[in-house]
């Protein structure tokens, strides 16, 4: 919302400067955003006499005028005015000069124009700067002075100066502050000055104004009051300069004397004003009604919108003739021809409001104030303002009275201050005096009820004021917040909290897998729904479908990520892209999906932390004695027994499946007990290829939510005492046939060699010319330990134990 | 023992001789030279500088300038060994110390984002804030209601929501989070005062992914309720953070502000120096802040007559780029290794 300096200058003696006063405002709660200047670049423009007109020898259009600067020497101007004349007081731009014409700046120069010299020129208002009329040269009043500085001829009869606009952030508790009247109310508060507002008698509801126009309010809840005036016989015509500059320092664009007093009155008070053709209103009538499901109206912008059902409709007594509170109707708007006007002005419910606006996608200087909550007392003030200036400015008559039409007027509240609860809230002592400074500068009108206690009437342009803290933060906010000071005794602890295990164990992952070679990567939790559905069902243990938004802004961002793996996926493609072939990653996030079991947080809906792993390409860096090697499914799977291991997770079960499903050619699940932990797995060769990348991928993904709830179950970790007797080691190498698989192998080995095997390791597996084709060697390493020195003989007695179990339940052989 | 400058003399001149013919071939040989005249302790010449003192004030001077080129000497020589030893060939034939380590593993990193928020953390966890978590969606009550956003009001309009989907809604209820404020609700409910808490999360924003704005961000929240709590505390703790992370000359500014949950509101700004502005700087806004609104304490069951408290949310990203003079805040998601090695 823009405000003028000047303007805000007019009701308030400040005594800042704009820096100061920016300042001020920002700090207090009306942020300025930006801050832009209008010079009138007027330097060296000077009043000047126009004493003699003569035609140019050369050319047709062209006069030669002598102007007299009041310097004694007139000079001779060539002008191509058709306006200009002997005795006219007119604007010179002389020689050495700089003005600003559409947005160019030129220099004034003693030139020759078709061989007569011309030491300046005569300017029209357009090339001053001060509106867009380029009719003529501008004509000055006779009250100015010969020579003397356009700029202080403009300002002492205009009212025109170089100005500021302030662009202030308002913030949706301040409705009051979308105007000059409660900018200025605030700086009296800040600056403990007065506020000076234009004196305004209000005509009494009813007379005459009451013969010529019928108000009727259907839908009283939206619209609860409805105030109208009636001036005549006005002419529609160019507003003046004064108030041209008022509305550009605004941002508005001066439309016509009538529109732009509504639009003056608006910023200048808060209320917004609507200006009828009052002859084009049918039957002299003003119903305002909701409109019905499918009605169409034309706007002032000639556009026309079909209204859903319960947008407020000012209606006369034939048609719609304005949106309330959005904008008003071709059908009645002020034009050139335009003698006599109705002016609205209305209160408009905010919800009601912000609803229409948005579903038509209109958004006004009038909407944006009534769906902040417009003041519900202002109308009749507005309203005469703004009749008055009409009528000083286009010439008409006021229809003495107005209709002022309120079911239901509002009571004022009054809320009660604790001066005790302004210590309590913000821990300083706030001189008492100053308390009731701020308040009353703010028209909260305190009254001390009793002792240490403050009775404040709440004016109807604060409706957000309602609270005893309401009243606290309106004092905090201009004793300002740089004034707190800080507190003798912190209030905080000096001891720091125990670390929750989880963060803990989070912290310990990132670090073993930082360690590992891992990049952790933060990829975006909303996908393209098809994205979305394929890869939700392969990785989780369930076929709930995933949960799609409403009103997503695009379709890649349609659904919540069931899994992390998409979004590792594209980061892979991305970097493979850019010929990064190292791709190790990982990422912590929340995943969704609709469910049905009893939710954690949101009915119907589950949501968790999962852990994903992935890699992709080399698996370690290229050396002078390694070769280059693609990661296969092991590497995968070692690191997440490696990670397994840190955490102290010793008691998950593993379930291969050599099955493909749409996303994996095979996969490991892992359990705790019958609770679903997560996968290791080979992506699809056709996933793969879709997302162009190089070489294999592998995944783990776990559900680390369950995770923490196992690491929460472990039983606190204690020593185990490191036995003082050497441990034995023995290699066993045994021949299967090729389709056996080493895991069971491995089972068996853990049972037969208990209590004394302590570790067993696989260290090769071995198919070729040395044994026979359907056969294949694999080679243990058993590592044996006690409380006690071994013999050599329990340990032959436990290898020929596991020999015998291995040739039973796996056919093998020993090898020697 | 006397001491003149005569015979300090006659010293220095021995010992340039015997570092004239020094032979320093092993590296033992230049680690013995080095001891012998320089050490730090008992070194020839070093014990000499300590003589100089004990000197009549005149010779003090020449003393000083004969020293010194004597330590010199005998610095270029060690110098010169040094030189010599290390170009001297090894035996190829059994190793080649140059050549690179084999390296086993790559670097890896963490994201920039899980650095900037730790770092967040971790201050407060050391001013006595334990970390909650909570949803990422959450239902309409959580989200707005019990943070004292009225029904229709556009303060609602002020964070694009996103709502899900939840099949047979008359009214959208459920949404992604718009800020990490609801942990304060469900953190309040499932305990008693006095809290101190720490929330950092993702949160949400129905916008259009651009250099500027993504669809989700990170923030951390703050809450700290107990009895006697005040405004002055909160300046207390933000002043506390902001000088252990931007740094101890931090230039900080309190502007009033507007959110529904707290009241008195406020932004916190720092200045930010930037030697190209006509200003020197700016103030950049970092956080939002303020005293816990009566009505959210109300609606979590506290009673706010005996309870106060102050709250606070910062967002990750926007420090972190300012801090790393990151432009476009979508490489955070884009994950290019050469983005993410930097960290």
């Amino acid at each position: 919302m823009k405000i003028s300096y000047n303007w805000l200058s007019e009701y308030v003696s400040h005594g800042l400067s704009i820096a100061e006063l920016a300042d001020a405002l920002t700090l207090s709660g009306l942020e300025v955003e930006h801050i832009e200047q209008h010079d009138l670049s007027l330097d060296g423009v000077l009043v000047g006499q126009v004493r003699s007109v003569h035609p140019h020898p050369d050319a047709d259009r062209l006069q030669l005028c002598n102007v007299d600067l009041g310097d004694g020497t007139p000079v001779q101007i060539v002008c191509g005015a058709p306006n200009v004349a002997p005795d006219q007081r007119v604007p010179v731009a002389t020689v050495g000069s700089r003005l600003t014409i559409n947005e160019k700046t030129i220099r004034i120069k003693k030139t020759k124009i078709r061989g007569q010299v011309s030491m300046g020129m005569i300017c029209a208002e357009d090339e001053l700067g001060i509106s867009e009329d380029h009719h003529g040269i501008m004509i000055l009043a006779g009250s100015s002075t010969i020579g003397e500085p356009l700029k202080e001829y403009l300002l002492r009869e205009e009212g025109l100066a170089a100005d500021t606009t302030l662009d202030l952030a308002i913030t949706p508790n301040r409705p009051d502050a979308v105007c000059h009247f409660g900018v200025a109310r605030d700086l009296s508060a800040l600056q403990n000055v007065q506020v000076t507002f234009p004196d305004v008698p209000i005509p009494p509801s009813g007379s005459e104004a009451s013969n010529h126009i019928d108000i009727s309010i259907q839908c009283p809840d939206v619209c609860s009051r409805y105030t109208a005036m009636i001036v005549r016989d006005v002419t529609v015509g160019p507003s003046p300069a004064w108030l041209k500059h008022r509305l550009e320092a605004v941002g508005l664009r001066s439309i016509n004397n009538i529109v732009d007093v509504t639009n003056f009155v608006m910023y200048e008070c808060g209320q917004p004003l609507h200006a009828f053709d009052y002859d084009r209103i049918a039957q002299k009538k003003i119903i305002v009604r909701e409109s019905v499901e499918g009605e169409t109206f034309v706007t002032l912008d000639r556009k026309q919108h079909t209204l859903e059902e319960g947008m407020i409709l000012i209606c006369d007594g034939k048609e719609p003739v304005a949106i309330g509170g959005i904008m008003g109707g071709k059908n009645s708007e002020v034009g050139d021809t335009t003698r006599n006007i109705l002016i609205e002005s209305a209160w408009f419910d905010p919800t009601r409001t912000r609803r229409s606006s948005k579903v038509l996608g209109i958004s006004t200087d009038a909407s944006y104030r009534f769906e902040r909550g417009a003041d519900t007392r202002r109308q009749p003030w507005a309203a005469m303002r703004t009749a008055m200036l009409i009528a000083e400015l286009a010439g008409g008559k006021i229809v003495p009275g107005m209709v002022d039409v309120y079911p239901t007027p509002k009571s004022l509240a009054t809320v009660d201050l604790r001066i005790s609860r302004i210590r309590t809230i913000l821990g300083i002592k706030i001189e008492h005096r100053r308390i009731l400074q701020i308040l009353e500068s703010l028209g909260f009108a305190p009254r001390e009820a009793a002792e240490g206690l403050v009775s404040c009437t709440i004016p109807t342009y604060r409706p957000d004021v309602n609270l005893e803290i309401d009243l606290i933060e309106e004092v905090a906010r201009i004793h300002g917040l740089e004034n707190i000071d800080l507190p003798e005794h912190t209030s905080l602890r000096l001891s720091a909290p125990r670390p929750r295990p989880a963060d803990l164990l989070r912290e310990h992952a990132h670090i073993h897998l930082t360690g590992h070679g891992f990049r952790e990567i933060y990829t975006n939790s909303l996908l393209p729904d098809e994205v979305a559905r394929q890869f939700s069902q392969a990785v989780l243990d369930s076929d709930d479908p995933p949960a799609r938004t409403l009103n997503a802004v695009s379709r890649s961002m349609a659904t919540l990520r069931p899994s992390l793996l998409p979004g590792m996926l594209m980061a892979m493609q991305r970097n493979a892209n850019h010929s990064q072939r190292v791709l190790r990653f990982y990422e912590f996030g929340h995943v969704f999906h609709h469910s049905k079991r009893a939710a954690a947080f949101i009915e119907n809906f589950s949501e968790y932390d999962v852990l994903l792993l992935g890699i992709s390409g080399a698996i370690r860096p290229t050396n002078w004695d390694q070769d280059h090697q693609v990661a296969d499914f092991f590497d995968l799977k070692g690191e997440v027994c490696q990670l397994l291991d840190t955490l102290q997770f010793n008691a998950l079960r593993m379930q291969p499946s050599y099955t493909a499903t749409e996303l994996t050619d095979y996969h490991i699940t892992l359990y705790s007990g019958r609770t679903h932990i997560g996968v290791l797995a080979k992506l699809s060769g056709a996933i793969q290829e879709s997302f162009d990348l190089p070489d294999p991928v592998f995944f783990a993904e776990f559900n680390w939510t369950r995770l923490l709830l196992l690491h929460e179950k472990n039983p606190p970790q204690t020593y185990t005492r490191i036995s003082p007797f050497p441990e034995m080691e023995r290699d066993l190498s045994v021949s299967v046939d090729k389709s056996q698989a080493v895991g069971p192998m491995i089972s068996t080995l853990r049972k037969v060699g208990q209590p004394l095997l302590r570790n067993v390791d696989v260290f090769d597996v071995y198919t070729g010319n040395q044994i026979p084709a359907d056969r294949k060697s694999i080679a243990f390493s058993l590592r044996f330990g006690g409380n006690r020195t071994l013999r050599d003989e329990e340990i032959d007695r436990i290898i020929s134990a596991i020999v015998n179990a291995f040739s039973e339940q796996f056919g093998a052989t020993l090898r020697s | 023992m006397g001491t003149s400058l005569e015979r300090l003399i006659a010293t220095t001149e021995e010992l340039s001789t015997e570092i004239l013919r020094a032979q320093l071939d092993t590296p033992s040989d230049i680690e013995a030279f080095r001891i012998r005249f320089i050490g730090q302790k008992r070194g020839l010449i070093t014990q000499l500088f300590k003589q100089i003192p004990r000197l009549p004030k005149e010779d003090r001077r020449t003393a000083g300038q004969v020293l010194n080129a004597l330590r010199k000497k005998a610095q270029a020589t060690l110098d010169s060994a040094h030189q010599k030893s290390v170009s001297d060939p090894v035996n190829l034939s059994e190793i080649d110390l140059t050549l690179p380590g084999r390296k086993n593993q790559w670097t890896g990193s963490r994201h920039p984002i899980t650095l900037a928020l730790s770092r967040i953390t971790d201050i407060f966890h050391r001013m006595g804030f334990t970390i909650a978590e909570g949803p990422e969606m959450e239902d309409d009550w959580h989200n707005f209601t019990a943070l004292n956003f009225p029904e229709d009001h556009p303060a609602r309009d002020m964070q694009d929501t996103l709502f899900i989907d939840e099949k047979s809604p008359d009214q959208p209820r459920i949404m992604m989070r718009t800020h990490t404020s609801p942990v304060q609700i469900r953190t309040m409910m499932a305990g008693e005062p006095p809290f101190r808490l720490i929330a950092p999360g993702r949160v949400y924003r129905n916008e259009a992914i651009t250099y500027k704005s993504y669809c989700l961000f990170h923030q951390v929240e703050g809450l700290v309720v107990d009895e006697g709590i005040t405004m002055a505390d909160l300046k207390d703790t933000l002043y506390r953070f902001a000088r252990a992370f931007f740094g101890e000359d931090v230039k900080l500014r309190y502007r009033s502000s507007f959110f529904p949950f707290t009241e008195p509101s406020a932004e916190l700004d720092i200045w930010w120096n930037l030697p190209d502005h006509p200003d020197g700087g700016r103030w950049m806004e970092i956080l939002g802040s303020g005293m816990v609104h009566p009505n959210v304490l109300e609606a979590v069951g506290l009673d706010p007559e005996r309870y106060t408290g102050y709250a606070f949310g910062m967002g990750v990203e926007r420090p972190a780029m300012l801090r790393y003079d990151i432009k476009d805040i979508r490489l955070f998601y884009e994950n290019d290794v050469r983005f993410l090695a930097q960290f």
